[in-house]
């Protein structure tokens, strides 16, 4: 349903990433108008001229300087250098643990290049003798450097002149920070290769309206951002940032990830209606926050916010959260560089245990590796299936003991639950568990205030979990399923991957075995059991999952409107029936026909929001 | 002053690793350190004058100490250089 929209099986394979973009391109030019389809990973409707962004094709001016502003400049060069510093170390580290010293040295050299005279001093002298912004200072200064090697006709010398751009390319990125954003207008759409979520931050700070990118997924951190700020996104464009030039017209469809360059009249009028639908949908979004989250029927699902950062509390009583289903808490590692202090991460927690009472707040512990490994040199051959989650912190106990001491303190100030993530095994939990009652021992001893007994679930997100259910259900006092790694890992499918990305189906029947089985299990053994996953802010799959018999979804606040539009509209009765026919079903088209035929017939008006309506008359006129 | 000779051992040479080594090594001590090849002097504690140095396999090249502990800068960098950075040789 959210799926690119790929060409058929290609009869062998292609030399590159197969691009649905262009085979469209194609097809629509007749047009006039150009359809792209990517992923939606935010919702809304925008339509906007472009703003093209090209951060990688930096090439410094050589602005002159005011005599007075001079030493100003080399202050912000050596602000620049200090980041790029702390950033270098922090890999380093990493590479020193995970690669070996060899690799760590490479790293090593480019550290010791930024405090080097012939670099450092020599851009200071730079800027001072002839009064220009320290981004061009540093650009002549490497060039320099750049062609002495070079001259010596050596190859292997050549070859080091790739780690001084390594560090040139550093230095000027964090120069530039905060710069490169100063020329946006109101109103636009930005066009983009890549975002990282700090420059998502700063353009809706700004006032854009969408943003569309080539790459990313729907958990990507820009994705995650977007839709926390309720910037409309689609991503996994492949080449839109080439197809689109500055000021191109673009109509961005958030739900459907399609994107429109050059729109026509008929078009615009299409999506100008879907907008206005959209937005009487959203004003009677106060009404509905307060309403309670049950079926027609009367059966009560609550629905929570995955949340990672303080600044997002105030979306929970925005959307009428009942709580924090999942708190990701690696931003306060990947922000800083290495994980906070206790004391620093005891204050973030209760915060959002205190905004979030009198619901809970349910802590997922660091869950870095896979695609959330720092950035390095080289990276593990497997990340997914690799050093990661729990296995991570099992083996240091200087990340978990601080973590686990801050979720007991912060547990004092209202209901608190710890989540595992990437667990495969029982004896994973148990030594969580046993470092939880040593924490609390800890902290009795201390006399420091803390929560008692604070419940430890488990992420059900490798299929050994939910295939093991019944023995994990006793061990564990909670069961969240992950449905985005689980996805991946039953379907052995990467979704990061071109070539494979469009056999990752959520639908699958396989999948939905596996949910109802933890589910089930969990019931059994008297635990709860919520999803966190893509699928829980998808509310086309509501129905569903209500079926299965989830206690709880947690999604992007943003999402939980329409999840509850879809929750109230439903008997759960026929949600269970509808649950127990997709189970059924051979494969992820079947159940996807089924889901949009029921939609259509219990919830019309959400259904063509949502553009199943479309969809489904499209299927009937075949 | 003091002047030490000694052979790049290790297969690849003085290349990007084997530099940042001879600049942490070099900056543990006091004394002024450069090293000498085919005439040409850089400054041994610049990771940059390193990397510059065209220095392969088999190369000798001359390294010049000069301080008050130069007689352990100059133990410490010769057995570095010795023992091939820990590089295949």
């Amino acid at each position: 349903m959210r799926r690119p929209h790929l060409p058929p099986e290609p009869a062998s394979l292609p030399d590159g990433p197969v691009s649905p973009a262009a085979a469209d391109v194609e097809a629509e030019r007749a047009g006039g108008e150009v359809v792209l389809d990517g992923i939606g990973v935010a919702p809304g409707i925008a339509i906007g001229p472009a703003y093209v962004y090209r951060p990688g094709q930096f090439q410094a001016e050589p602005e002159a300087l005011d005599p007075g502003g001079v030493e100003a400049e080399v202050e912000r060069f050596e602000r620049a250098v200090a980041r790029s510093e702390r950033e270098l170390r922090k890999i380093v580290t990493v590479a020193q643990e995970k690669l070996g010293e060899g690799s760590a040295r490479i790293f090593d050299a480019q550290l010791l290049v930024l405090r080097d005279a012939e670099f450092y001093d020599a851009v200071v002298e730079h800027v001072r003798s002839h009064q220009v912004g320290a981004a061009f200072a540093v650009q002549a200064v490497m060039e320099a450097l750049r062609r002495r090697l070079d001259a010596s006709g050596n190859a292997a010398l050549r070859e080091r002149a790739g780690d001084l751009l390594d560090v040139q390319n550093r230095v000027l990125r964090n120069l530039q920070q905060g710069r490169a954003f100063s020329k946006i207008e109101r109103d636009r759409v930005v066009v983009a290769e890549n975002l990282t979520a700090a420059d998502v931050l700063l353009f809706a700070r700004r006032g854009v309206r969408a943003c569309v990118l080539d790459f990313g997924g729907p958990t990507s951190h820009v994705s995650i951002m977007a839709r926390a700020l309720g910037v409309p996104a689609v991503v996994s464009l492949h080449d839109v940032a080439d197809q689109v030039q500055p000021d191109d017209l673009l109509v961005v469809d958030g739900f459907s990830g399609r994107v429109v360059l050059n729109p026509g009249p008929e078009t615009l009028a299409r999506y100008r209606a879907k907008q206005a639908r959209f937005h009487s949908l959203r004003e009677a979004r106060e009404g509905l926050a307060a309403e309670p989250s049950t079926t027609l029927d009367g059966r009560a699902v609550a629905l929570q916010a995955n949340l990672e950062f303080r600044e997002e509390l105030p979306l929970l009583d925005e959307y009428g959260a009942q709580g924090i289903g999942l708190f990701r808490t690696e931003m306060l590692f990947l922000t800083q560089g290495k994980a906070l202090e206790e004391e620093e991460q005891y204050v973030v927690y209760r915060d959002v245990v205190r905004r979030a009472a009198p619901h809970g707040v349910t802590f997922r512990l660091i869950d870095l590796g896979g695609d959330k490994i720092l950035p390095m040199g080289r990276r593990e051959a497997n990340p997914f299936l690799g050093w990661r989650g729990v296995r991570i912190l099992l083996s240091k106990p200087d990340l978990l003991r601080p973590q686990l001491r801050a979720i007991l303190r912060a547990a004092a100030h209202g209901p608190a639950r710890i989540l595992l993530p990437m667990v495969s095994a029982l004896d994973e939990v148990r030594a969580i568990r046993q470092a939880v009652r040593e924490t609390a021992e800890e902290l009795a001893r201390e006399g420091v205030p803390f929560g008692a007994d604070v419940p430890v679930g488990v992420m059900v997100e490798v299929p050994a979990v939910a295939l093991m259910a019944e023995h994990f259900a006793a061990e564990a006092d909670f069961f969240s399923i992950g449905t985005n790694d689980l996805t991946q890992f039953v379907l052995a499918v990467d979704r990061g991957n071109d070539l494979v990305a469009h056999r990752y189906r959520e639908l699958h029947p396989a999948v939905l075995q596996l949910i109802r089985r933890a589910v089930d299990e969990a019931h059994r053994a008297g635990i709860t059991a919520s999803l966190c996953g893509e699928m829980a802010a998808d509310p086309r799959v509501t129905p569903l999952l209500v079926g299965l018999g989830l206690d709880a979804l947690s999604a992007s606040p943003a999402y939980l409107t329409l999840v509850k539009r879809a929750l109230r509209a439903m008997t759960f009765e026929e949600a269970h029936a509808l649950a127990r026919h997709a189970l059924l079903q051979p494969d992820a088209d079947g159940v996807a026909r089924l889901l949009r035929r029921w939609l259509n017939d219990h919830t019309p008006d959400l259904a063509a929001v949502l553009g199943v309506e479309a969809e489904a008359q499209e299927e009937s006129e075949k | 002053m003091l002047v030490r000779e000694v052979t790049v051992r290790n297969k690849a040479g003085i290349h990007t690793r084997p530099a940042s080594q001879i600049v942490r090594e070099a900056s543990r001590f006091a004394a002024d350190f450069y090293i000498r090849k085919d005439g040409y002097e850089i400054n041994g504690k610049s990771i940059i004058g390193v990397m510059t140095l065209a220095a392969e396999q088999g190369a000798t090249l001359e390294l010049v100490f000069d301080g008050k502990d130069e007689a352990e800068a100059a133990e410490a960098l010769a057995a570095l250089f010795e023992k091939g950075f820990g590089e295949p040789i």
